[in-house]
């Protein structure tokens, strides 16, 4: 890349936002002159670039200080709206997470509706109860409160705002409800979150720029970056931020609440950050265009911490509303609002042209170099194939209805398996269906078997399969490879022996 | 007035020249909102704009020519308060009734729905509603 050509401060760049003459740009406005003019001329030129995103962000929370009662409290256990806050520390402190759920309505209220609730200056039933000390005799205490009732609320959220996120599709036979919104069966739709161009950790992914102490747009005000975000992976281009900021100052235009379908609740934040134009390396990774940025589609269909990956995708095809998978094109969801994103990214531009908000140099830069590592695995977690029954009685869809008649009239089960000549699953038959068929004028399997058969695939996590036979109400599965072909069946009774040891 | 009906059939039926037919027979203009054809039949949702009568006719001869028909009584409202856009309804939508506009701001043709429901429940904000009537 050779030397340097364009160097600016910090300071300097303070300097002409108070003089009035700082050149400010959007991410997007910052794409195309990068293009037009080179990152040498668009470094010269701007002083900074402005980012923003709104998405869901569940590790987000505030910290509430409620001042004393009389007699006073220490509150062993505190409820907001019916949605309990964290007390661990202090008497009267505590913080109250966007994931959290109401324990009287359950999805459809949670931390995330409590925030935005305050910050609408909403009155909130506040109940708590103590064990009593002499220092703090009462045991509970039960009130309404709104935002301005107390001291201290502090947006404090562990993690936003990710470099970048991978896309989700589902290659499954059922729907899935996940983080990443409806997944509909057979490819049926593929969705992501982030902001493209706009996203701010990716405008500066080699933390250049941003750091402890940096000063960006939260919520509607002036916040900061606190910290690294928990699970920040530089290295693998998922850097994350921690952000703190006072709710008190904070607008519910940017901040809302949200049930997450079969999932939970979370907070909506609107986040934005400065990007200071101090190089040309910086100009062009501000610059970047969204054909640039890529990520990977990944198949939540497997429910596995590492999921396959389905292809790689870039953020430009995201945005067009439609991309192919496994040769079929297939409708596109963002999840954050590319909409407020760009509001976000305007308005912070707005604030600094006209003076009324400063970059603060990160005391810090965010660390490069670290990785993220998974959770400590305690034993494995067996899959399908490790407890099915491997041995399994099978009939083809030629047999006929008596022969069937016969296998369940000697053997102690109620489902029989029906495969083709290849040994691929084609549909299933229970008892009833034979019993009702006996004296009809039906002969062949063929003429009664279900073909559409909820199935496990081999290398499914145990845990999946229990969950799966619940919600179907049904008592076990035929075990499949990738190619359909039957290769066991697992039923409730192999599960609960499972449970059984690991108890012991 | 205009009614809203969505037709099923299978596909041993031609609809094209009992669409036609219809149109023939009774003068009335069908407009075609949307069509998903599967290997195993196909749903048209048709909005027919005519005096009661003339509807009542329309359905009628479907009826007779082996359609399934079923009138939408229902409306569908998104609430532009509640919404920001997010998008998560977007790819979930089978008609395209709720599309992103050049702004990037969501938008809703109810012209264009079905009432599949699906988007319903999968709004983080609760900002679709939809509401039976008649
Ligand atoms: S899911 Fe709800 S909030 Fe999001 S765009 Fe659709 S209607 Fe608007
Ligand atoms: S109900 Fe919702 S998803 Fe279904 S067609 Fe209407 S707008 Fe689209």
């Amino acid at each position: 890349m050779g030397k340097i050509k364009v160097k600016k401060s910090i300071a300097g760049i303070n300097e002409r936002i108070k003089r009035g003459d700082a050149v400010v740009t959007t991410a997007e406005e910052m794409v195309e002159l990068v293009r037009e003019k080179g990152e040498v001329e668009a470094a010269k030129e701007v002083d900074v670039v402005t980012t923003g995103t709104f998405a869901a962000m569940c590790s987000s929370g505030v910290w509430l200080n409620f001042g004393h009662s009389d007699p006073p409290i220490k509150m062993q256990r505190v409820w907001l709206n019916d949605v309990e806050a964290y007390t661990g520390v202090a008497a009267v402190d505590a913080y109250i997470g966007a994931a959290q759920l109401s324990e009287t309505r359950g999805f459809d209220y949670g931390g995330g509706h409590v925030i935005e609730d305050l910050v609408r200056g909403k009155e909130i039933a506040l109940r708590a109860i103590a064990y009593g000390t002499d220092c703090y005799p009462r045991k509970e205490i039960e009130m309404t409160i709104t935002i301005h009732d107390l001291n201290q609320a502090v947006l404090y959220n562990p993690r936003n705002a990710y470099q970048r996120y991978a896309a989700a599709t589902n290659s499954g036979e059922e729907t899935l409800y996940t983080y990443m919104g409806t997944l509909l069966s057979n490819y049926g739709n593929v969705t992501f979150s982030g902001a493209g161009v706009l996203n701010p950790l990716s405008r500066d992914p080699n933390y250049e720029t941003i750091g402890v102490g940096t000063r960006i747009f939260l919520g509607g005000t002036q916040g900061y970056i606190a910290w690294e975000g928990t699970q920040h992976n530089p290295t693998h281009g998922l850097g994350t931020i921690a952000t703190i900021g006072s709710l008190k100052e904070m607008s519910p235009s940017y901040l809302r609440g949200c049930t997450i379908r079969g999932y939970g609740t979370s907070l909506y934040v609107g986040l934005g950050v400065p990007i200071p134009i101090i190089n040309e390396n910086i100009a062009r990774t501000a610059g970047a265009g969204e054909e640039q940025l890529k990520t990977e589609l990944l198949d939540y269909g497997v429910p596995r911490r590492d999921r396959p990956v389905v292809r790689e995708v870039t953020y430009a095809e995201l945005l067009s509303g439609k991309i192919e998978v496994k040769g079929k094109e297939v409708p596109v969801s963002p999840l954050s609002s590319f909409k407020l994103a760009r509001e976000i990214a305007d308005k912070l531009k707005g604030w600094i042209e006209k003076g009324e908000f400063f970059l603060n140099p990160a005391a810090e830069l965010l660390p490069r170099d670290t990785a993220f590592k998974p959770m400590k695995q305690i034993g494995v977690v067996p899959l399908a194939k490790d407890i099915m029954t491997k041995k399994v009685v099978i009939a083809t869809p030629r047999d006929s209805i008596a022969s069937a008649a016969r296998i369940f009239a000697e053997k102690n089960f109620d489902h029989l398996p029906i495969v083709d000549q290849n040994g691929k699953l084609v549909g299933i038959v229970t008892s009833w269906d034979i019993a009702v068929a006996v004296g009809t004028k039906k002969r062949r399997l063929s003429d009664v078997l279900t073909p559409k058969v909820i199935t496990a695939r081999e290398d499914e996590p145990i845990d999946e399969v229990a969950r799966k036979l619940e919600r179907h109400g049904i008592s076990g599965v035929p075990v499949v490879d990738a190619e359909g072909q039957l290769k066991g069946i697992l039923t409730t009774d192999d599960i609960s022996m499972l449970v059984w040891r690991r108890r012991r | 007035m205009i009614k809203k009906v969505l037709l099923r059939y299978s596909t041993q039926r031609a609809t094209e020249p009992i669409l036609a037919s219809v149109i023939k027979q009774t003068g009335v203009l069908l407009n075609i909102l949307y069509a998903d054809f599967t290997s195993r039949g196909g749903e048209i949702l048709l909005s027919i704009d005519a005096p009661e009568q003339d509807v009542g006719k329309v359905i009628g001869l479907l009826k007779q020519r082996g359609v399934e028909v079923q009138e939408l009584k229902r409306v569908i409202q998104l609430d532009e308060e509640k919404c920001f856009s997010c998008g998560a309804c977007l790819s979930l939508c089978p008609t395209r009734a709720l599309r992103l506009a050049d702004d990037y701001s969501v938008k809703l043709e109810e012209d264009k729905c079905i009432y599949c429901e699906i988007c319903v429940p999968s709004c983080p904000v609760q900002a679709l509603k939809i509401s039976k009537y008649g």
